[in-house]
């Protein structure tokens, strides 16, 4: 199903609510309040901000590890639906996180990702997590499967740029790779 | 109280007790997550409570790759506080998982091994599975930086 007409490619806005409407139909992400603040294909740019629910030592008021391990799979898995010629659903294949300082509760986790290859098979990927400009606190680098127009749902380019995501179940699994 | 000697009484409770579920009750992301623990004869099980709020998929549905993720890199932070040869706060340096299967809305387990504890360095590898242990849904390892605890008396 084609996104828009083949002579218009969506504009940077119609991947901003595309992505957006990709995060709030995601139960976690929604419920935590993650917001997309720019998308520039293949470049998505992020912001969770500062609940108590992030803290994971709150001896030493820093926000857990995990959280910066699900906002950038979050965040890489979005840059993947705007990296691709049409979205895909692309399962993560794996995810590295590398902690360079300590997040610190109280403030706001921004992020970026962004695709650096896509191949046949793969789409290749990696993202950026800081609270102030310039300190990244960490870096993850994160590998997805394509499972191809075959095996994305009907409707699923059309869900993002149109209509509201509906829950269907699907087929697809990770077995089936 | 300095907040480091707070940290160290805590961990030094656990430690002695060998009941992680209240330094679980007191992490508010795993609490919000649904991170527990168990004991078998094998050692300790954790679990991921399949809260509608960790999905990440609702078309499949399937949980969230990252709350899995963030459920094992507390399995293996926990599991090193409490196996660890001394009283020492593991630091994250690095964490890398491997998705195996899809994740179904039902509760996960894990299980952690202690690969290697040096004396400043650790390597922790974490299996997690749904219906069957020995079809894991995702294989993590990680590398910690053990820190000293401040002795009581010093300043935060």
């Amino acid at each position: 199903m084609p996104i828009t007409s083949p002579s218009l490619p969506p504009s940077f806005a119609d991947w901003r609510t595309a992505i957006e409407r990709f995060v709030q139909v995601v139960p976690h992400t929604q419920g935590l309040g993650l917001e997309v603040l720019e998308v520039a294909p293949p470049v998505v740019r992020m912001r969770l901000p500062w609940s108590e629910t992030l803290l994971g030592d709150p001896h030493r008021g820093l926000i857990h590890g995990g959280v910066l391990s699900m906002t950038l799979d979050t965040l890489c898995g979005a840059s993947v639906l705007c990296g691709l010629p049409e979205p895909e659903v692309c399962p993560t294949l794996d995810l590295r996180v590398d902690h360079y300082r300590p997040a610190l509760g109280g403030l706001a986790v921004y992020g970026e990702a962004r695709v650096v290859r896509v191949t046949a098979s793969m789409v290749f990927t990696e993202g950026t997590l800081w609270q102030k400009e310039g300190r990244p606190i960490a870096r993850g680098i994160a590998n997805f499967v394509r499972l191809g127009p075959r095996n994305t749902p009907p409707g699923f380019a059309a869900a993002l740029f149109g209509e509201t995501l509906v829950a269907q179940p699907g087929e697809q699994s990770a077995e089936e790779i | 109280m300095t907040q480091s000697s707070d940290a160290r009484q805590w961990l030094e409770r656990t430690r002695a007790s060998g009941d992680l579920s209240e330094l679980l009750d007191a992490i508010p992301y795993a609490r919000h997550i649904g991170v527990s623990v168990a004991e078998d004869s094998q050692g300790l099980v954790f679990s991921l409570a399949p809260h509608a709020h960790n999905i990440g998929n609702i078309l499949l549905p399937a949980l969230h790759g990252g709350v899995v993720a963030a459920f094992m890199e507390t399995a293996g932070t926990l599991e090193l506080m409490l196996a660890a040869r001394t009283a020492r706060l593991p630091k994250a340096i690095d964490f890398s998982i491997d998705y195996l299967r899809t994740a179904q809305q039902v509760p996960t387990q894990a299980r952690c091994t202690v690969v290697r504890e040096g004396k400043r360095l650790a390597n922790v590898r974490v299996v997690a599975w749904q219906h069957d242990e020995a079809q894991p849904v995702a294989s993590a390892r990680m590398h910690f930086l053990l820190a000293e605890l401040p002795s009581a008396d010093s300043v935060s």
